[in-house]
């Protein structure tokens, strides 16, 4: 068993409040896990971000139901792990490019400017930010599993 | 996240004080277009009270720098705090909007 050092959870309709109310929730995980280096906050809490701010600016709810976005944080011993939950939404299709390589950047500034791509800069920013990142379709939710290895004494 | 926005003479100075997520990104756009329109060229966005920056905040940093420098102006950063400087190097986007200490330095050069 891997021992759980500090946990929160949220589930309620994907929204912006939603957003506004799990920037809140990772604020106190780290009040309860304050001996988890600073880098390792910063890095979590951005790519957790990410994943939910995907769930409720993409998420399609199935038909007739209300879209939930569900948030389960927990600090393990070495191991940070967020399982975000798109609640009442249909399969991805297509799937969240999560295992894609991170394409390497253009050298010249303008090219870098004029190829921005906002749409999958979120996604290649959080495989980027966790040591493993999945999506499997469970029942009538989408789950994301976020993993980031964190050791105190690094 | 709030934004108050002031005309420092040489730059118009705008300040955005809590997280640059996706709920405060299309308020950004929305002053950065303000002061273009109103005639703004030099416009330096103040980050010393932005905690948090995700890549909806980015992009609408990267799309307003596009808008000011289409109007003939320039759009710079300052004050970027860790978080910030993170998602920023992270995305090589520091390369382009390439964080100063202070908004007084930002155009000091131009």
């Amino acid at each position: 068993m891997t021992d759980i050092l500090a946990r929160r959870t949220l589930e309620e309709p994907a929204s912006d409040q939603a957003i506004e109310n799990l920037h809140g929730l990772l604020d106190q995980l780290w009040i309860d896990a304050a001996f988890v280096p600073e880098l390792d906050q910063m890095a979590f809490t951005t790519a957790v971000i990410e994943a939910a701010s995907n769930v409720v600016q993409h998420g399609v709810p199935s038909e007739g139901a209300e879209l939930l976005l569900g948030v389960e944080l927990t600090v393990e011993t070495g191991r940070l792990r967020a399982v975000i939950s798109e609640i009442g939404a249909a399969a991805h299709d297509p799937a969240p490019d999560v295992q894609g390589t991170a394409a390497s950047a253009p050298l010249d500034e303008d090219a870098l400017l004029e190829d921005y791509d906002e749409s999958g800069r979120g996604l290649s920013m959080i495989r980027a930010l966790v040591t493993t990142v999945t999506v499997e379709r469970q029942g009538d939710t989408n789950v994301w599993v976020l993993s980031r290895d964190s050791d105190p004494a690094n | 996240m709030e934004f108050t926005t002031a005309d420092k003479g040489r730059y118009t100075e705008v300040a955005a004080t809590g997280r640059l997520n996706m709920v405060a990104a299309p308020k950004l756009r929305e002053v950065i277009n303000g002061v273009v329109a109103s005639g703004g060229k030099r416009i330096v966005v103040n980050l010393a009270d932005t905690s948090f920056m995700d890549s909806s905040g980015l992009g609408a940093l990267i799309g307003c720098l596009k808008l000011a420098r289409q109007s003939g102006g320039d759009l710079r950063i300052a004050a970027v705090q860790p978080q910030v400087k993170m998602v920023l190097e992270l995305t090589s986007m520091h390369r382009v909007l390439t964080p100063h200490a202070t908004p007084e330095e930002a155009f000091r050069n131009d």
